[in-house]
């Protein structure tokens, strides 16, 4: 350690006799590790009375003989730039050839090559080959094709956000026009409600009148039967309770039925938990209490948890206790519910929050989406298989089941709808009695489409709304990833991003919520996926997906840095800011201007 | 021994990214205890004994008392804050505290040898010493005769007579034995390979013996001499042993069984219709060979307090389990375990077990008892007032500690060390166990773990992030998911394909890697080390004779038979480069449930009637399997360095002896205040028993600590001896770097302070290497006159010249305040 130190003070001892011819003025190796923009600022040391200058925190000053000693003086590095005397300093290389760098001062002298020219190794131990003109020409190479991208990217970026003002107007213009439609709608549907039940109220009238009038008959017929014979009344209770007899001997047939649907049931379970439930039939037949129970794990306490324990296999308990470290086992018991759900939810999950939104669609139209989705999902799953990274809209639906009130597509819709009504409005005088059967159903069929096409109409508008009401960047850059899905293959897993939406990762029928989208972070940078599937013993899952400049859209290297919080890069044309092209452009230019100038010395 | 930092050395460390060496004029110590606090330094006030406490980033501002964590905010913002995350912090302890799963592991009361021996009476021993003679060998030997009964037919339940020497070694040591007669079909245990060999070579030959009566006994006493100013009694009637100060009223220091609780258990023929099994919930342990306990109580004079007897998650004075206002309370355990989350208070044993008991107090000084079994032991620390109604005639005049040793089986192998001075009793055990290895200077800086660094990627990631944020470390480690399938000496290929080159990237800026290897072998034919393990027998038997097939991470498993030589022979080759495929020179290991953590065993290790090598019950050598196979690989390593390279093998499990092998951690602690508080006294202690190379899992390893307990973690592992950060797989990444540039600086700031220390560090490793001295001392090591320091668990010394105080709780508003002993 001594001799490093002398040795070093050798060295400064050298430069400093180098240093006596050049008074008043320094040569850059007095000031190693110095940028040549702050040079000016260790002047005054070479001033004729041995000046000192202030540390640049202002807290101290030093002198020429302080400066790069090895030994720090000014907390913030200022005297030793070019020594790791100072924690907090800063060593800059110039890297002729390819771009300055600045490292930390502990870089200088460690025995490892930090800066391409080889400058932050010095004292003799290390030798680095200057490798800055290699180097300089891969980042260049690297540089130009960013800005080839980047100028692409601008290009299409322009154009997209063009289209997004064109099409958020378009869909702002939609809105309103749907908005006026639902108000007459609304009018038409109350009118005919109330001429529905007019009708009604009549027929109910009538029907009350005729059932008085059968009644009445039929009293009368049976005070006649009476008086023919004599006293029937006790024999009738009898028989109704031999009916029901009846119906109980039937249930073991019923019995039967429920039986074979739930065998029905546990083979598709059986067939979904695959290997899993042969252990599970194991555990079945040999004497020892069934699987164990999924929450014997970390947050379980008490007797009937340890109990427990102590009735399982060998076996088992090794796996039980096991889990208490990994986790696993009872991870893979809730994975295995999860599949069962999922094998339902899969479908559905796409609709899940949609519904949720629209709690007027009624059960039909519900339906209708899960086949839709369910049909679209496995083309996509088709693609998917050839292609690591794709993308699709997630909701084709909403054109298929709205084209009867597309607007676009049949704009007359409304206006037939509005005549038929009015037709049939003046066609039947609901207080006329007796009501014309065929015109009370007429009455009531308009109301029920009109009502249909009502709720479908505010589906719409909510949808519109809260596609609005989303946050497409400053520019609306975002706009067209709006009801899209990205896609990316990795080993066994599917990870699907759609943005404003959500993210899964799907493993075969199996799928996992890795959050809901949430919101924009770092200045539209990064997207937000929260509130996924909850992981055993740990966090909800999460997803951050980083935003990166590129021509198409493609999600790519997802990680799961963290348990259950999952990382993705995402390219998008929308992250190709004209600003960043500037700087990348910019920094060419240093160093190209760099290049030719080495490339003579060289 | 020790030398100040050298404030010309201003590069202190020529190793490869080794960085971070301040060089500030701060580091000139100027007196000889230069307080250094964790991170805050703290400064004398006028209250001499009291010192207040300040962040070093504001001690612009000394004169204040309040102490920040957060300088930027205001004191308003900031108690909202706190009390919101105190808030949180409370209900995360309701919820997670309680996951020990107590029932799940054998009490006192449930252990029957346990029971029985705290059951006796005060003077139940009826024994004499007989026939009392100094052998050739220079020993003093004598037959312990049962006393005749005059009450009853002596003939009955008559126990042959036990064979007991007395051997007296260097620098005030006493070995005492008491062994049964060893004509029988089983022998009971005696620990090999813990003893040094060159101990032996110490031995002071005993040439006679004085003769003397103590008090009105009836019959002679024996009196040999120890060292200058001490000598032992073995007194006849009643049978005792006891060391005094020179001359017949010299003051006592330590005894043994000065009570009477000695009993010694000798092995039998079952009798008719007698059950020797023992049954623990699902378990049933066959007892082939039947009870063979060993109790005794031994006392400490002129102590205040005692210590030692690691592992346990308790204070570093020992505190009364029996007797007068203890209510309830278990013995001290020594059982190495695998404990699922363990508690921050508890006398349970955890993965290791030091039978070695130091007592220290004003008037004597200190003293030490130690115990070579390696059995289960169950250890009573007895309150004043125990002994109340037995009439005990001990000079009064002397305050005591009374302790009471159970073990389940071997014999009686003690050692008694008179010191007086703290580091003269750690010295004295070290020449009976052996000083720490020395180890590299790469061992002692930062280390970086988790369970576990994914991939290739993953590791390429965290290595440049701690360069790209200007944080010194020297090894990254890998847990047990880098293995194919948790068979250790192999790769995942898919997630490490190119390991050589991993470890030989890391290597090229001079730093290591760590893997795992455990002592459970996957019963799978496909893998070698199964293969020739079972082929040649090198498994642990069950009691039927055939290879123990336990559960572990790889299922289905075996263990390998550590306790032979040849064995461990074998094992230590597995290591050879060409052995170890994917390994390289920069790669050394990490040896994990090693107690032997058995997943599906009684209190998930192994069954005590497994059969070991020599037709050993495990029994008889449970708390000293881990240490066997902790010797095994760092024999590997130093085999496959050619003996030129200093092995480093962490081990969880440990036993006397272990420092000579590596370094040892506190298990699977948890992110918990109380668990950062309760790390400092479990590594004074592993420190006071030898074993000086200890950390605790910095940041806790079940669950996410919040940010401050972190950064404090860091702050006060960066003063304890084995400094690594490690975390279980479901907790959130907690690397540095990850909470924001205040944190991060923080965190690094407290990591180069070690950087700083490291010379200093290695020259402590050094002194602990020659003289057995620990690197980390509790305050009465340095102060041992200061009556103040013997309980302070909080605050410790690196070194001489360097007083540590953490701070373990989050920081209100209050102020803060350390002990700073007089200057000596």
């Amino acid at each position: 350690m001594n001799n490093l130190f002398i040795f070093i003070t050798s060295i400064s001892l050298f430069f400093f006799i180098i240093n006596r011819s050049v008074v008043a003025s320094f040569s850059s190796n007095d000031l190693i590790g110095v940028a040549p923009q702050d040079e000016v600022y260790y002047k005054e040391l070479w001033s004729s009375g041995g000046g000192s200058v202030k540390c640049r925190d202002g807290s101290k000053s030093f002198t020429k003989a302080q400066l790069n000693d090895d030994f720090c003086d000014c907390f913030d590095g200022t005297d030793e730039p070019g020594t790791s005397a100072c924690p907090t300093g800063k060593f800059y290389c110039r890297n002729a050839g390819h771009s300055p760098l600045i490292v930390f001062s502990s870089r200088i002298n460690d025995g490892i090559c930090d800066c391409c020219d080889g400058s932050d190794e010095y004292d003799g131990k290390t030798n680095c080959t200057n490798t800055c003109w290699e180097a300089g020409k891969v980042a260049r190479d690297a540089l130009k094709q960013k800005i080839a991208t980047y100028q692409q990217g601008v290009t299409i970026r322009k154009h997209e956000t063009d289209e997004a003002k064109i099409s958020a107007a378009k869909d702002e213009a939609e809105l309103s026009k749907l908005k006026s439609e639902e108000k007459v709608l609304k009018g038409i549907v109350e009118k005919l409600k109330e001429h529905k039940e007019q009708i009604e109220k009549v027929l109910e009238k009538e029907r009350i009148q005729k059932e008085k009038e059968e009644k009445q008959k039929k009293e009368a017929e049976e005070s006649k039967l009476k008086e023919q014979k004599g006293e029937d009344k006790v024999d009738e209770p009898v028989k109704s309770d031999d009916d029901k007899a009846d119906i109980l001997d039937n249930s073991p047939a019923g019995q039967e039925h429920a039986e074979s649907a739930l065998e029905v049931v546990h083979n598709a379970h059986a067939s979904l938990d695959n290997g899993e439930e042969h252990s599970v039939m194991e555990e079945d037949t040999s004497e020892v209490a069934p699987v164990s129970d999924p929450d014997t794990g970390l947050g379980s306490k008490g007797e009937d948890a340890t109990k427990d324990i102590d009735s399982l296999s060998r076996e088992d308990l090794g796996r039980e206790i096991g889990s208490r470290w990994t986790g696993k086992k009872t991870e893979q018991q809730n994975h295995d519910v999860d599949d069962v759900k999922n094998d339902d939810r899969t479908s559905v999950d796409v609709q899940d929050e949609e519904s949720n939104g629209y709690d007027t669609e009624t059960e039909e139209d519900h339906q209708n989406y899960e086949d839709d989705t369910e049909d679209h999902m496995d083309d996509v799953a088709d693609e998917a298989n050839d292609d690591s990274s794709s993308s699709y809209n997630y909701e084709p639906d909403e054109e298929v089941d709205m084209s009867d009130i597309e607007s676009e597509s049949n704009p007359s819709w409304f206006e037939k709808i509005k005549k038929t009504v009015r037709d049939v409005l003046q066609a039947i005088n609901p207080l006329q009695t007796p009501v014309d059967t065929s015109e009370a159903e007429t009455v009531r069929k308009e109301y029920d489409e009109a009502n249909g096409k009502l709720l479908k109409l505010r589906s719409k508008i909510s949808r519109l709304t809260k596609k609005l009401k989303s946050d497409f960047g400053p520019e609306k850059e975002f706009y067209s990833l709006y009801g899209q899905c990205f896609e990316s293959k990795q080993n066994k897993y599917v990870y699907k991003v759609c943005p404003f939406k959500q993210a899964t990762q799907e493993e075969g029928y199996s799928t996992t919520r890795l959050g809901n989208w949430k919101n924009f972070e770092e200045s539209y940078s990064v997207m937000l996926f929260e509130n996924g599937d909850n992981c055993w013993n740990g966090p909800d899952r999460s997803l951050k997906v980083r935003l990166r400049c590129g021509l198409k859209v493609e999600v790519a290297d997802v990680n799961e840095p963290s348990r259950c919080e999952y990382a993705a890069t995402l390219t998008t044309p929308a992250l190709c800011l004209e600003g960043k092209l500037k700087e990348l452009k910019d920094e060419l230019e240093v160093l190209d201007k760099q290049q030719p100038q080495i490339h003579d010395e060289l | 021994m020790i030398t100040n930092l050298n404030p010309n050395a201003n590069t202190l460390i020529n190793s490869k990214r080794f960085r971070t060496i301040l060089n500030c004029k701060k580091l000139k110590t100027k007196s000889p205890h230069q307080t250094l606090t964790s991170p805050l330094f703290s400064t004398p006030q006028k209250n001499k004994e009291k010192t207040y406490l300040f962040h070093h980033f504001t001690h612009k501002n000394p004169n204040s008392y309040s102490y920040y964590y957060d300088h930027n905010n205001t004191t308003m913002k900031k108690s909202i804050h706190y009390l919101i995350y105190l808030t949180l912090f409370l209900s995360y302890l309701t919820t997670t505290t309680h996951s020990w799963k107590k029932e799940e592991f054998r009490n006192c009361n449930q252990t029957p040898f346990c029971k029985r021996a705290r059951s006796r009476h005060p003077h139940s021993c009826n024994l004499i010493p007989s026939d009392v003679t100094i052998t050739n060998n220079g020993d003093l030997v004598a037959k312990l005769k049962t006393k005749p009964n005059p009450d009853q037919d002596s003939s009955d339940d008559h126990n042959p007579d036990l064979e007991f020497s007395l051997s007296v070694y260097k620098d005030g040591i006493l070995r005492v034995k008491i062994h049964e007669n060893q004509e029988k079909d089983k022998k009971r245990f005696e620990v090999p390979d813990v003893v040094l060999d060159e101990f032996e070579s110490q031995k002071l030959w005993l040439q006679r013996f004085k003769k003397e009566v103590i008090g009105d006994d009836l019959l002679e006493s024996f009196v040999v001499y120890l060292s200058d100013g001490y000598e032992v009694v073995l007194r006849s009637d009643p049978f005792e042993v006891f060391v005094r100060e020179q001359g017949s009223g010299g003051a006592r220091i330590l005894s043994f069984n000065s009570h009477g609780l000695f009993d010694f258990e000798q092995l039998r023929v079952k009798k008719e219709g007698e059950d020797w099994e023992e049954r623990f919930r699902s378990h049933t342990d066959s007892r082939p060979y039947g009870p063979q306990s060993i109790s005794f109580d031994v006392s400490f004079y002129g102590a205040d307090f005692v210590y030692g007897i690691p592992e346990h998650a308790t204070s570093l004075a020992l505190k009364p389990t029996s007797g007068p206002g203890v209510e309830e309370s278990e013995p001290y355990r020594l059982f190495n375990l695998d404990v699922f989350e363990y508690l921050a208070e508890s006398p349970f044993g955890l993965y290791g077990s030091i039978p070695f008991m130091l007592s220290h107090g004003k008037s004597h000084g200190t003293s030490g008892f130690f115990w070579l079994n390696a059995a289960e032991m169950q250890i009573d620390v007895l309150g004043s007032g125990w002994d109340a109604e037995s009439k005990i005639a001990l000079p009064s005049d002397q305050k005591r500690i009374d302790t009471l040793w159970m073990s389940e089986a071997g014999i009686v192998d003690a050692f008694f060390f008179v010191g007086p001075k703290p580091k003269d009793v750690v010295k004295q055990y070290a020449s009976v166990t052996g000083t720490s290895a020395m180890p590299q200077l790469f061992a002692t800086g930062y280390h970086q773990c988790r369970w576990n660094y994914k991939d290739e990627e993953d590791v390429k990631n965290v290595d440049s992030k701690f360069d790209e944020h200007d944080i010194p470390y020297d090894v990254l480690w890998l847990d047990i998911e880098h293995t194919d399938g948790k068979r250790y000496f192999t790769w995942d290929r898919t997630l490490f394909p190119n390991p050589e080159q991993m470890q030989n990237d890391l290597a090229s800026r001079g730093r290591r890697m760590v893997t795992i290897v455990d002592p459970h072998i996957k019963r799978d034919e496909g893998y070698h080390i199964h293969k020739e393990a079972s082929k040649n027998g090198y498994y642990v038997k069950d009691a039927s004779g055939k290879d123990y097939d336990g559960w572990c991470w790889p299922g289905s498993s075996s263990y390998i038979d550590m306790v032979n030589p040849d064995i461990r022979s074998w094992w230590a080759d597995k290591f050879a480069l060409s052995e170890y495929v994917g390994s390289t020179p920069s790669l050394y290991i990490w040896n994990d449930m090693n107690e032997p953590s058995v997943f599906n065993g009684p209190e998930v290790t192994m069954p005590r009637d497994a059969l070991h090598y020599g037709n050993v019950e495990h029994r008889e050598l449970h708390n000293a399997y881990g240490y066997y196979f902790h010797m095994a690989t760092s024999d590997g390593l130093l085999k496959r360095g050619g003996g030129n390279d200093r092995p480093f093998v962490l081990s969880r499990a440990f036993f006397p002896g272990t420092q000579r092998y590596g370094t040892v951690w506190t298990g699977d602690n948890t992110a918990e205040w109380e668990q950062l508080r309760v790390s400092i006294p479990m590594i004074l202690t592993l420190g006071l028993t030898g074993i000086t190379f200890s950390g605790a899992d910095v940041g806790g390893f079940f669950g996410n600590p919040d940010t401050e307990l972190l950064v404090r973690w860091y702050q006060v592992a960066a003063y304890l001896p084995f400094f690594r950060g490690h975390a279980h797989h479901d907790t959130k990444r907690r690397e540095p770097w990850l909470f924001g540039e205040r944190n991060t600086q923080l965190m690094r700031d407290a990591i180069r302070v070690r950087y700083t220390l490291l010379p200093y560090f290695y020259t402590l490793f050094r002194e602990a290497n020659v003289t057995g001295v620990p690197v980390a001392r509790p305050l009465w090591m340095e102060f041992p006159e200061d009556e103040a320091t013997y309980s302070n668990d909080e605050a410790f010394m690196v070194g001489n010249g360097l007083l540590v105080q953490g701070v373990y709780t989050q920081v209100l508003l209050f102020s803060f305040m350390t002990y700073s002993p007089p200057y000596g």
